[in-house]
């Protein structure tokens, strides 16, 4: 295994997708976020990096509300996404959500067919019109999800019986049927094996095209895999923003040199 | 840390055991789960005993309350005799005056060897008057014919015929008197006095106190029927919507907290509490009508709602929140994902909760004593759906308690028969239970 390797990517210049400042996140009395200044490009994957707890998945989580669901949650700050505040009043978090897919830790398919696990976001945003043109969606979605072969020829087949890489990357396969901009990623892989990973991991790469990825991971090596930007996060600060290959060969912060090296986490 | 630092020093040296020997201790642990084992089988033996007790007395009780015996008579009624009968103040007492006449000139004409006279007929026989001339009303075709009928036999015949009545314990009263044995086994001879299934138990109405042969639990049925009509309309909607918001939408502070106690609470308030609150809010304040199904059923919604509440808030719980962020994350709304996943996952649950709820509201008797279905004699049948709710009738458990309580001896057997029908009932609705838990647990 490659472990070190690092991909060559060209980065471009980019426009910025999401723009946060001074980002503050308390549950309860608890400050989980601490003034995260963070920028994420357009068509590129960025990684979310750092030991457990360090708030790398709660920022995540700010950027399509998902915190809104959890009472004692306040998040304060600026986060644009196109120039637009998220957190404004006038936004419907519902809205956003369409516009900004996510994908869970565990891959969690609805207890339904197939199909309707990945027509439901279309369906409810009203993409199609008829029929034929939902096919079409659902098709769209599971080839670019890399899952169309295997599934093809099963459709109505329930998308809990599929194996966990094949859950997984039907959960992107919904997730990208309602056509977002931004595609979260809440440690995907935690809960694959290596040859579904590297599956995932390829399928990110090429979602990258369409879309700006955020990806949480626990994994140095993955980060390091997959994504053209990492950041750090330690004890709910972002340590240190760069280009990935960057970070893991020439960190400025200490405390990023320390994590990478294995020494803190 | 190094491995000799833990053996050198003066560490007790573990002497080698054979595996083929159990330790003291290992002993101790076996017995332990062995006596455990034996205190759960013995729990459950005892429960089955209790059971089977419970079952076959009952049955051993009940069934005779399905057969009757009956008087089968050969009939004639004239038209002359028909116009007379019904133009006296006692009609039926005209018509069973007629109907002994005709007995007694038919056992004088076949040559019974025992004594009888009219009163020993009238004796065997319930309250056939009604039954004669209600069937001469609607059939007046029948007038100046012979009709064969099978009339109820009264209860001590009954009683005799089923061993609740023996010759030595019969005392002789206005009922029944040791020479009526003597006709009874004659004409059981004769072929007059047969046993018949009782189909009248099941689809009848009640009775007077004095007619226990007529009494039939059909009414309280009916009545029950509609009782579960209003308790599910009412309560599955209301407990539902009650459950998803508090569970799914309703922000946690002191006030749900406070409300979430109060139908933990209100899911152990005796039922009789609920009764007298029926009382005084449905039918003294808003002025319902007295020992109608709808009263009955609205009381039996208030006493089932904190059931059904507290099984589908559970059922919610137990869906998992992975469902919720999937529905949230493709940009569903909150209701969409409520109602489009969480919902259909937490069906199985809300429907079991929802059925357990209502089999407890079938059963119960005591708020229906206060609202006055306890004691009510429900004669007839409603005549349609409007009236189902609103005219007064009794409820399965409310007839079987009024029956208990009577002092004939057959009601007691009838009371029985209730019970097994009563039974079946819960027996249908728990099936129908497992069917729907079954078919919603395959979407999964």
């Amino acid at each position: 295994m490659k472990d070190t390797f690092i991909a060559e990517k060209d980065v471009d210049q980019k426009t910025v997708k999401i723009a946060a400042r001074d980002v503050q996140v308390w549950y309860g009395d608890n400050h989980a976020i601490k003034d995260v200044n963070v920028d994420i490009e357009d068509k590129t994957v960025t990684a979310f990096i750092g030991p457990s707890g360090c708030g790398k998945s709660t920022f995540l989580r700010c950027i399509n509300r998902m915190n809104d669901t959890i009472d004692i949650c306040r998040v304060t700050g600026d986060i644009r996404i196109d120039g637009e505040d998220i957190y404004d009043r006038k936004v419907d978090p519902v809205q956003l959500r369409a516009k900004v897919g996510m994908v869970f830790q565990k891959p969690n398919p609805f207890p339904k067919s197939i199909y309707d696990n990945v027509a439901y976001g279309p369906r409810i945003h009203g993409l199609s019109r008829n029929k034929a043109e939902l096919d079409e969606i659902v098709e769209r979605a599971l080839k670019r999800a890399a899952i169309w072969n295997e599934v093809k020829d099963r459709l109505t087949a329930p998308g809990t019986g599929l194996s966990g890489g094949q859950q997984q990357r039907l959960c992107i396969a919904r997730a990208v049927a309602t056509e977002p901009e931004v595609l979260l990623m809440d440690e995907p892989c935690s809960a694959l094996d290596p040859i579904a990973t590297a599956q995932v991991e390829e399928l990110i790469d090429e979602l990258r095209q369409n879309y700006s990825v955020v990806i949480v991971t626990h994994s140095m090596q993955q980060a390091a895999r997959v994504s053209q930007k990492t950041a750090f996060f330690h004890l709910g600060h972002l340590v240190e923003f760069g280009e990935t290959d960057k970070i893991f060969t020439a960190p400025e912060d200490e405390r990023t040199e320390s994590y990478i090296t294995g020494r803190i986490g | 840390m190094s491995d000799a630092s833990l053996t050198s020093g003066a560490a007790p040296t573990r002497a080698k055991k054979s595996l083929m020997a159990v330790d003291v201790r290992t002993r101790k642990r076996n017995a332990a789960e062995k006596r455990f084992r034996a205190y759960g089988i013995a729990a459950i033996v005892t429960g089955m005993f209790f059971l089977i007790v419970l079952a076959v007395s009952i049955v051993r009780s009940g069934l005779p309350a399905f057969s009757h015996t009956v008087v089968s008579v050969e009939f004639n009624l004239t038209e002359e005799q028909f116009a007379d009968a019904e133009s006296q103040l006692f009609k039926t007492k005209a018509y069973e005056a007629l109907l002994i006449e005709e007995i007694r000139s038919a056992l004088v004409a076949r040559g019974l060897d025992v004594e009888f006279d009219s009163d020993a007929i009238a004796r065997l026989l319930g309250k056939p008057g009604g039954t004669l001339r209600e069937h001469y009303r609607a059939n007046e075709q029948d007038l100046g014919q012979p009709v064969r009928f099978e009339l109820a036999a009264a209860s001590r015949v009954d009683g005799y015929l089923t061993g609740r009545v023996t010759r030595d314990t019969l005392q002789d009263s206005r009922f029944l008197q040791g020479s009526d044995l003597d006709l009874i086994d004659a004409l059981v001879d004769a072929d007059i006095i047969t046993r018949a299934f009782n189909w009248n138990f099941i689809m009848g109405a009640d009775t007077g106190v004095d007619n226990p042969g007529g009494a039939g639990i059909g009414a309280s049925v009916i009545g029950s029927f509609f009782m579960m009509l209003v308790v599910l309309v009412l309560s599955l909607p209301i407990g539902v919507a009650a459950s998803i918001y508090l569970e799914e939408f309703a922000p946690q502070n002191r006030f749900t907290d406070l409300i979430e106690v109060n139908i933990s609470n209100l899911a152990a308030v005796p039922s009789i509490v609920f009764g007298i609150l029926g009382l005084a809010v449905f039918i003294q304040f808003m002025q319902l009508p007295q020992s109608a199904p709808l009263v009955g059923g609205l009381v039996l919604t208030l006493m089932t709602l904190p059931t059904i509440i507290i099984s589908t808030r559970a059922s919610l719980k137990s869906v998992p929140p992975s469902i919720r962020d999937a529905a949230l994350g493709v940009g569903a709304s909150k209701m969409q994902a409520v109602f489009h996943h969480v919902l259909p996952l937490a069906m199985p649950g809300i429907l079991t909760g929802t059925i357990i709820g209502l089999a407890q509201a079938l059963g119960e008797t005591a708020p229906l004593l206060l609202i006055g279905m306890v004691g009510f004699v429900a004669r007839g049948y409603p005549d349609g759906v409007m009236s189902g709710f609103v005219d007064p009738n009794s409820a399965m458990p409310a007839q079987i308690y009024t029956w208990a309580a009577r002092a004939d001896a057959s009601f007691y057997e009838k009371a029985w028969g209730g019970i097994i029908i009563l039974l079946l009932f819960l027996l249908t609705m728990n099936i129908i239970a497992i069917i729907l838990r079954r078919k919603f647990e395959r979407r999964w």
